[in-house]
């Protein structure tokens, strides 16, 4: 997703346009021209796009179970779900998963970008074997992964028990059970994201590093003096991406713990998902598929002031 | 820096580049171990993946469990049905996408820029908020549980792809444009005979985005199809791990037979993804 080109939008290199403003038949002719072009995607984006942002503005009023007529309830579904323990404690868990996801994954994939940011040689191949498990079905993965964390043949314990621990019921424990789905997560996606760091930090001008080196700064103060603040567009990026993707982690949940045990897994996509589709109970559905696009824009919007009121230096 | 002599640097740089190559090593094997014990777990009959140790090999080759998954007919039905579902979802979404990329980069209409704003703002959409009225319409229209369902509301072309091609677009030479539009050449002409070989990186790109996700779709058909004549890859194999919970091998095996077709795509494609991924990030 590109977010900041909606903020900060790039002046766009334009066809030239004609110095007076196009007669009207010529207006028609450029729209009819265009319209086969645009129509079908347009259709797309109202019918499937817009049209559906509209419903569930207007769903999220009524009471209805997909079968009887709907009934209008006003603002009642929002005023239970401000009262309904489950949605806070679904966003808590969100929030929770949110926080054993994004730092962690984001700390790797930086991790990762620094190793490979050099020349030498084999290191396209290990880049390709990080970015793998980003192209891989996350339900066949998170089969995979839930008898790897299984508490009896799961190969963590095993591993585990090479040196003398007995490790728990991953996936069956309420305490592990949330951190080993977002392993999961930093496993799948760490790659992914350490290809945008490699090629930030491939656009920063190696003469910095070396007038740095020559003014006796360590490896570790280049890293935070020179790499660090010239990567904060990609950083600001990769973390409106991904944490808008972590908001609505559903799959890995869905195929590994069904949300349980108890709620302990119980994010907010998957609370949406068994409160429409298992419960039947739409307008509470709709309500928080709001509250959540609510949550996801102002997080997104915090981002954006956080990464503009830190100094970045322009570097040509 | 003091100066070493050159005979005692050369061990010394061997050793580093050693060391640098083995820590890339182990943590690549953090990354694909999961595959590789997956095969030998699917390799396995039941009673040897539950008594022997998750990386010991299979003693012998043993087919029994994809021979298990693979003999009915539900299975071969599920793999067609997302199989099927994928390539029309992909035709759809790169050549719709294609053509409005290709008007909002180069043609001139009344009222362009305003409406690719709006293509961009429906980007902040988060997927799950569309789900409720997505599953309401189709039903209004008859058409919740069909194929039809899974793949219309992305078969159209997708806003994400149409920004990155319009940007790709846009960066080719307008000379090229302009020289074939005096030379009478049509907007098809030029799109086909232009465009098309012109913008093949970005297309190509495009064309795997679509194809992981239709393939890897789950919530979506998850909830829009009910029976299992409609079911595909994604949602059987979630419903296989709630009913053979502890058959891991017969699971994995269903599992790997899902991942095949992306890994014999990322192991053709690999160099093309990668380098898309990071245009995709970095071309803002």
């Amino acid at each position: 997703m590109h977010l900041t080109d909606l903020r900060h939008p790039r002046p766009t290199r334009e066809t030239p346009r004609p110095p007076s403003a196009p007669s009207r038949p010529a207006r028609l002719r450029h729209l009819l021209t265009a319209a086969p072009f645009v129509l079908p995607s347009l259709a797309g984006v109202v019918l499937f796009l817009l049209v559906p942002v509209v419903i569930v503005l207007v769903l999220s009023f009524f009471r209805w179970n997909f079968l009887q007529s709907p009934q209008w309830v006003g603002f009642s579904n929002f005023v239970t779900m401000t009262r309904d323990d489950h949605v806070f404690h679904a966003l808590l868990v969100t929030a929770y998963y949110v926080l054993w996801n994004i730092p962690l994954q984001t700390a790797i994939a930086l991790g990762l970008a620094v190793l490979l940011n050099r020349r030498m040689p084999a290191l396209g191949l290990f880049r390709a074997l990080y970015v793998l498990p980003y192209m891989s079905t996350p339900v066949a993965m998170a089969v995979v992964w839930s008898w790897m964390f299984n508490g009896q043949t799961g190969l963590i314990n095993h591993l585990l028990l090479l040196v003398g621990i007995h490790g728990p019921d991953w996936l069956g424990n309420a305490q592990t059970a949330l951190p080993a789905v977002a392993m999961v997560s930093n496993w799948q996606y760490a790659g992914y994201n350490m290809l945008f760091f490699l090629a930030g930090m491939q656009t920063i001008p190696p003469a910095l590093y070396e007038a740095a080196s020559i003014d006796g700064a360590s490896a570790f103060r280049r890293f935070t003096r020179i790499t660090l603040p010239l990567l904060s567009p990609t950083m600001l990026f990769v973390l409106v991406t991904d944490v808008i993707g972590s908001f609505q982690i559903f799959d890995t949940v869905y195929v590994m713990t069904q949300g349980g045990p108890g709620s302990a897994t119980n994010v907010i996509n998957y609370q949406i998902y068994s409160t429409g589709f298992r419960n039947f109970d739409v307008g509470s559905a709709s309500a928080m598929s709001l509250l959540l696009f609510g949550v996801i824009l102002t997080i997104t919007f915090i981002q954006f002031r956080f990464f503009r009121n830190r100094t970045t230096y322009e570097v040509s | 820096m003091t100066a070493v002599p050159r005979n005692q640097q050369a061990p010394l740089r061997t050793a580093r580049y050693t060391l640098f190559y083995l820590c890339l090593t182990a943590i690549a094997v953090v990354f694909v171990a999961p595959y590789v014990l997956a095969i030998f777990g699917a390799l396995k009959p039941a009673s040897q993946v539950l008594s022997s140790s998750p990386w010991s090999p299979p003693t012998r080759l043993y087919l029994g469990n994809f021979r298990a998954i693979l003999s009915g007919d539900d299975f071969w039905r599920y793999l067609g049905n997302t199989a099927a579902i994928t390539v029309v979802l992909t035709a759809g979404q790169v050549t719709f996408g294609v053509l409005a990329a290709y008007a909002f980069a180069r043609l001139q209409f009344p009222g362009r820029d305003r409406l690719f704003l709006v293509y961009l703002a429906t980007l902040m959409v988060p997927n799950v908020v569309t789900l409720v009225p997505l599953y309401t319409m189709m039903r209004q229209f008859h058409l919740a549980n069909t194929y039809w369902a899974i793949f219309l509301p992305y078969v159209l072309g997708v806003p994400y792809t149409i920004f990155l091609m319009r940007q790709y677009f846009m960066s080719l030479p307008s000379e090229i444009f302009a020289a074939a539009r005096v030379d009478g050449c049509s907007e098809w002409r030029i799109l086909t005979r232009i465009l098309l070989p012109m913008g093949r990186p970005i297309i190509i790109t495009a064309t795997l985005i679509a194809f992981v996700f239709g393939w890897n779709n789950f919530l979506w058909p998850l909830i829009v199809t009910d029976t299992t004549s409609k079911q595909v890859l994604t949602v059987s194999i979630a419903a296989l791990q709630s009913s053979f919970g502890e058959q891991w091998n017969l699971v994995l095996a269903a599992s790997l037979v899902a991942l095949i077709p992306l890994l014999v795509i990322f192991a053709v494609f690999q160099k093309h993804i990668v380098r898309s991924i990071q245009l995709s990030g970095v071309n803002r």
